[in-house]
């Protein structure tokens, strides 16, 4: 009878457990290749993962917002001429019965600022201080004097490379010079109120912050601005909120999420995905062989045991069970290892580790210095499915050849 | 034409009537003075280098503090460029590409024809006169003249990089320095008027030099070869199309 040939379940899982054991130095050695292997794709996976969020969050307060509502033509040629004028009061009130979270109105132009020393070619932001905040702009940023305090505000705030650039310095003079709708020269003479210091130095010698009142004045552009920003609350899910406002917007307004306003941070997140499972798989071909190998050796050995067990009556597909099931102890013990160390590696530094020794090539890829690891559940079943599958998988080959042996050959096999 | 006695008359008294004249007025009037209402003269530009110097010769007219035509004679291979500045806006032709082009915002503070002026010196020169609070700061007698110097200090919101101006004005309104200040006090370049001849009928400035403080080597010169105050000057002189087709 099919009974009594297949051992009862409890009985071979102890007969595997204690096959493990015979030469618990290849055991060990196993585990640990099993264990360190696992740890790299957790451990690895949440760096890469906290990496890329961060520049996503970045990228977004940057932009700002999760979605914006421009002049049509604006993206195409980000010039006065594409401005738009400012929304009805019903426009907002649309917004707040939507999904979002915080607004702001700005006007940003190309410009040219000016001090003695030098002139350079800047993005001017008018702003409405307190919306600005709200979509992120760090007030803590502001390492000297203050950040703007109203719409009307006549101080100018930059970044601290663009005061070094222009050897000016705090409370001093600049002139900023830009075009109004009709292509005259539009200038006048700011007081520096405040420098703020960016995660990214490129953005600190590029926004140069000024009032929205006060900017609209200089470009004589009365009621006019060039982008709405509306952030939500998860930037993974914007469907909603880009439905709504577009909907407020009306079609002669352009429309957009994040991930079209900048197509490379949108490009990042969806290519992490795909990423993180080769970086999985890549590193479980590498352990696979290993485990093979092992499972190999632990047959052979065994050889004249398994044509012993055959001719008293063992069943070769019982052989074949007994086999996985030694590779899936092993895989599990290597898993619980494996996690255990993954995790207890990943939460001392869940605060975030400094790594502003090796910054400045971080930022070229639109990374800041500190590196936030971002351990996903998500992540964490693939590394265990992927390695409890791929390697039951694996140790197939070694188990059916053991399940094939003949018994009178195998007894006599010395 | 009628202004002409009004203007010589207001010459005449003027230095005599105010014994400490108005700051702001003796700007303004060295201004006038150097425009007139109408100008026409014929100067050299003399850029200077260390190891180069090259000289340009050209003819320029004015009219008011508004508009100004500037377009070059010699050496041949720049003759014909051209500079049009009308209410504040700039434009430049040049006739081997034989395009005009609007000197943009971004341009403003890169250097005119390749000399020591910026085309925001060339374009702004008067705005000194209301963008500035001038206060007499001294007084001098020297050759039979009074010097006054006046420190002009920008308003808040103007489109003006400097922390002051220092000018130096001769009692018959002839600039004789300009000075231009950071906010730190220190002096960045100065427009020295080298010597003062009587031509078109007024005491000018006949040799100008522009330069920078911390490079010594290098500065642009002009020096005016005949002035003329205020003669008639065609309507269209002005204009885009007498940039490009040269109708004088």
């Amino acid at each position: 009878m099919a009974g009594t040939s297949i051992l009862p379940f409890g009985a071979m899982t102890r007969l595997a457990w204690r096959n493990l054991w015979r030469n618990h130095r290849r055991t060990l050695i196993m585990l640990l290749a099993i264990s360190v292997g696992v740890w790299a794709m957790i451990f690895m996976t949440a760096m890469m993962r906290g990496m890329v969020d961060q520049m996503v969050e970045d990228g977004i307060d940057a932009l700002p917002g999760q979605v914006q509502v421009h002049h049509p033509n604006y993206r195409d040629d980000p010039s006065i001429e594409n401005s738009m004028p400012e929304p009805l009061r019903q426009f907002f009130q649309e917004l707040e019965q939507s999904a979002a979270t915080g607004w702001t109105r700005r006007v940003r132009v190309p410009a040219m600022i000016s001090s003695e020393r030098d002139s350079r070619g800047v993005t001017l932001l008018g702003v409405e201080p307190a919306g600005e905040i709200a979509l992120g702009f760090d007030p803590g940023s502001i390492v000297q004097g203050r950040f703007l305090e109203s719409e009307t505000d006549k101080g100018l705030v930059i970044g601290e490379k663009l005061l070094d650039r222009l050897e000016t310095d705090l409370g001093k003079r600049v002139v900023i010079m830009s075009q109004d709708p009709e292509n005259n020269i539009a200038d006048r003479g700011f007081r520096i109120v405040g420098v703020y210091k960016a995660k990214l130095s490129s953005l600190e010698e590029t926004y140069v912050y000024a009032g929205l009142g006060t900017t609209q004045s200089l470009l004589s552009l009365d009621g006019m601005i060039s982008e709405i920003a509306i952030t939500g609350r998860d930037y993974r899910n914007v469907d909603d909120l880009l439905e709504q406002v577009s909907t407020a917007a009306g079609n002669s307004l352009e429309t957009l999420p994040w991930m079209e306003l900048d197509s490379y941070l949108g490009l990042m997140l969806g290519v992490m995905d795909g990423f993180v499972l080769v970086w999985i798989i890549v590193i479980f071909l590498a352990l696979s062989f290993g485990l093979v190998n092992t499972l190999m050796m632990a047959v052979f050995e065994r050889v004249r045991e398994i044509g012993l067990m055959q001719a008293l009556g063992m069943k070769p597909s019982a052989i074949l069970y007994q086999i996985l099931l030694e590779s899936l102890l092993l895989l599990l013990l290597g898993l619980i290892l494996g996690n255990t160390l993954a995790i207890a590696s990943i939460l001392p530094i869940q605060d975030g580790i400094d790594i502003s020794m090796v910054a400045e090539g971080m930022e070229m890829m639109g990374a800041s210095s500190m590196l936030y690891p971002a351990l996903k559940t998500k992540d964490l079943l693939l590394a265990n499915v992927v390695v409890i599958v791929l390697g039951i998988i694996t140790s197939l080959l070694p188990a059916w050849r053991a399940s094939q042996y003949r018994p009178v050959e195998a007894i006599a096999k010395t | 034409m009628r202004f002409v006695p009004a203007l010589v008359f207001s010459f005449l008294i003027s230095p005599l009537a105010a014994q400490e004249p108005d700051a702001q007025e003796l700007v303004r009037l060295a201004m006038e003075h150097w425009r007139g209402l109408t100008s026409y003269s014929n100067m050299t530009m003399t850029i200077h280098r260390p190891d180069w110097e090259r000289s340009m010769t050209m003819r320029s007219w004015s009219k008011g503090d508004k508009q100004s035509l500037v377009r070059v004679v010699e050496p041949k291979k720049d003759a014909g460029n051209g500079t049009l500045l009308n209410d504040n806006n700039m434009w430049t032709y040049t006739p081997k590409i034989n395009r005009i082009i609007k000197v943009p915002s971004s341009m403003m503070s890169q250097s005119w024809m390749g000399s020591d002026f910026s085309n925001k010196d060339i374009s702004k020169s008067t705005d000194i006169i209301d963008q500035y609070d001038h206060e007499l700061t001294s007084r001098e007698e020297h050759n039979g003249h009074v010097f006054y110097t006046i420190t002009s200090i920008p308003h808040e919101d103007a489109a003006v990089v400097w922390g002051k101006e220092v000018l130096t004005v001769r009692d018959d309104y002839v600039l004789m320095e300009q000075q231009f200040w950071d906010q730190d006090g220190e002096m960045v370049k100065s427009l020295e008027t080298l010597e003062v001849e009587k031509m078109g009928g007024r005491a000018v400035a006949k040799v100008m030099r522009m330069g920078k403080v911390n490079t010594p080597g290098e500065w642009t010169q002009l020096t005016a070869n005949t002035i003329e105050f205020d003669l008639e000057l065609p309507e269209n002189l002005f204009t885009l199309s007498n940039l490009r087709n040269p109708r004088q």
